[in-house]
């Protein structure tokens, strides 16, 4: 297993590299001049070019890629141009409250989201099942920006009952935190659903039902383990769509999080921020692949047994064990 | 009708699937027994109905489209269709077990084969975990299986092994009857053998009942008391091994001992049997084989035929029977 782990830690080097690659060429695609934008229209173009040539803009492209990879590996993000910061604290100052955001999302859509799928599998083409699936596709269609709006216009606008802006306190999460989930959550009833109705005509559960057992266990234990492969699969991607999410959501509800953060180095061409948001981005994406893959080893066994395919003493046990089906 | 002796007497049960395009007359009637010890073989082709009728037994039919529409399971005095959900639950597994036709699905893939049989156990009798792991062990020996694979999960096994599992779960609870659907189906030839081998024994060891579905003569040859010859939902011949194999009266059942290669006569080709089992959905007037049957007259094409008893103990549904014995 944890040679697996390391495998995939060693993957991940020329996935974060293409990333720095994708990004930095956009970047450099990009118009705009940043000296322009740091200076200022009333500044001259000597000034404008001085300051080029200073911050390494006039230099060709692969010069100031590797000149970016080499602080890079020196744990350096590079300097804000715009607030002379450095990116790395810019960045920490905005993450907590991004992570916050897309993690209660996320975890709001699958503790909503997965019962429902499994009550509606469970209960096919009953009033339940039909209006689940009915508020999922609504779910899945709406734009979450506009639910946010919708959301401030009821709770904030005509009632009051909550804060329209900031992050300051468990209230100020709950709008966000249903306009960024409400595609998730549907996307994640929609998944249990279709997967459990797959897996629980399966002739396991009849095994499982003819030993006596109770529909709840036989629901919980033997369904819904199985079923899980293909929702872990989308925590991944909607953990990625959480993050977007955050991104728009954070602008609506004037939350200082990663995403404004972004938004707002995009407008001041403040490239190295957004190289280093993308990256980080990139990295947490990345791990949190990881810990999937990880997880999918202890939910189901298979998978598990070809994670640890490499080792020798496993093949020696393998071995040992066709050998006594051939005696068979 | 029923008496004592009979452990398991099922009387005129019929199950039907409504679907959407039409009512599926999987089970029309059909009358069984089975004493204690005893082993019937319900034999018949494919999309006869054995397993609708098997799964009628354990009333797990999946519901909906599934539906028992009427007539009686009478096991060891109670009527099964009647019970409750809750008291079905403490019968299967307990009283009656299931042996299923596919191995390779028939197990939970993501549980080692030790908790799914230990599940059983402590559904069914108060025991501890380690106890009932301990039980779980010795099943697995039972079996034929060393207790050390114990914690093993069902895709470390072949198939032949995890029928062996399949049984073991079904032995576990020492059932009084055991209802194998089709279990060596999925094996290969070799395996089949040694799994049938295994059944006759632990059976005979616990003096279990057993309803043996298959399409294979031969099995039933080998280790059933009785047999009853299915067709479309219904039980065509029924009678002692004897009377089945020594005394073949329907045609259906000659039509199937017909496909079958002998040892002692000579014969180029098997004779198979003409035409396609009805569509369920759609059985023909009158006998449910007349539009295969070779000796079909008039008759069998508009009036269903009555249940005739040819020699005591031995049932014929067939119009050349009707009136009087064979001659």
């Amino acid at each position: 297993m944890l040679k697996f782990i390391l495998k995939r830690l060693l993957v991940m080097i020329p996935v974060l590299l293409g990333v720095t690659f994708i990004v930095f060429s956009m970047m450099y695609i990009t118009d705009g001049d940043p000296a322009r934008m740091m200076l200022g229209d009333l500044a001259t173009d000597e000034e404008v070019e001085a300051l080029r040539e200073d911050m390494g803009l006039n230099d060709p492209f692969f010069t100031r890629y590797f000149n970016y990879l080499g602080d890079l590996l020196h744990g350096d993000l590079g300097t804000s141009y715009s607030t002379r910061q450095p990116v790395s604290t810019a960045i920490m100052e905005r993450l907590p409250a991004t992570i916050k955001l897309a993690f209660f999302s996320c975890l709001f859509a699958i503790v909503i989201g997965v019962p429902i799928g499994i009550i509606s599998a469970v209960r096919q083409y009953s009033i339940i099942d039909s209006i689940s699936r009915i508020v999922s596709l609504i779910g899945i269609s709406l734009p979450n920006f506009w639910l946010a709006l919708l959301l401030m216009l009821l709770f904030s606008v005509q009632l009051g009952w909550l804060p329209p802006s900031g992050l300051y306190g468990p209230e100020y999460y709950i709008m966000p935190v249903i306009s960024i989930s409400a595609v998730s959550l549907a996307t994640f009833a929609r998944t249990t659903r279709s997967s459990m109705l797959e897996v629980i005509r399966q002739d396991y559960i009849r095994t499982a039902r003819a030993k006596g057992q109770t529909e709840w266990v036989v629901v919980t234990k033997h369904a819904l383990r199985n079923a899980l492969i293909p929702i872990i699969t989308i925590v991944g991607v909607q953990f990625a769509t959480a993050l977007g999410g955050a991104v728009v959501n954070e602008q609506i509800f004037g939350i200082s999080g990663l995403g404004k953060l972004m938004v707002d180095s995009i407008k001041a061409r403040d490239f190295p921020v957004v190289q280093g948001g993308v990256l980080v981005i990139a990295i947490m994406f990345s791990f949190l692949n990881l810990f999937i893959d990880v997880l999918y080893a202890f939910v189901d066994p298979r998978i598990k047994s070809q994670y640890m395919r490499g080792s020798k003493k496993k093949k020696a046990v393998a071995a040992s064990a066709a050998a006594g089906e051939a005696q068979e | 009708m029923s008496n004592n002796e009979n452990l398991l007497s099922i009387r005129d049960l019929t199950i039907h699937y409504f679907t959407d395009d039409g009512v599926v007359k999987a089970v029309n009637g059909i009358n069984l027994d089975i004493a204690r010890g005893e082993t019937l073989g319900l034999v018949g082709e494919t999309g006869a109905g054995k397993t609708t009728t098997a799964l009628g037994i354990m009333r797990l039919i999946p519901d909906p489209p599934g539906k028992i529409v009427g007539g009686e399971v009478i096991f060891d005095g109670t009527d099964l269709i009647k019970e409750s959900e809750k008291k079905m639950r403490h019968h299967r597994g307990f009283d009656f077990s299931m042996i299923f036709q596919d191995p390779m699905t028939s197990l939970n893939p993501v549980l080692t084969v030790g908790d799914q049989i230990a599940e059983v156990i402590r559904l069914h009798d108060k025991v501890s975990r380690a106890e009932a792991n301990k039980k779980a062990a010795d099943m697995l020996e039972l079996v034929g299986i060393p207790a050390e694979r114990i914690n093993e999960y069902p895709h470390q096994f072949s198939g032949g092994m995890k029928q062996r599992v399949v049984i073991a779960i079904a032995l576990a609870c020492n059932p009084q009857l055991i209802i194998a659907d089709e279990p060596t189906t999925a094996l290969d030839v070799t395996i089949q053998a040694q799994v049938l081998a295994l059944m006759s024994e632990l059976r005979e060891k616990f003096g279990t009942a057993m309803l043996l579905i298959t399409h294979d003569l031969g099995v039933v040859a080998e280790i059933c008391d009785k047999v009853a010859i299915m067709y479309a939902g219904q039980i065509l011949e029924y009678g002692t091994l004897e009377d089945i194999y020594n005394n073949v009266c329907h045609p259906y059942t000659k039509g199937l001992f017909g496909s079958l290669p002998s040892l002692n006569s000579r014969v180029k080709r098997l004779s198979p049997i003409s035409g396609l089992m009805p569509d369920p959905a759609n059985l023909p007037e009158g006998c449910p084989f007349h539009p295969r049957c070779p000796q079909k007259c008039e008759k069998c094409t508009v009036k269903e035929p009555p249940n005739v008893e040819v020699t005591p103990g031995h049932f014929v549904r067939c119009h050349l029977f009707d009136n009087g014995k064979e001659g």
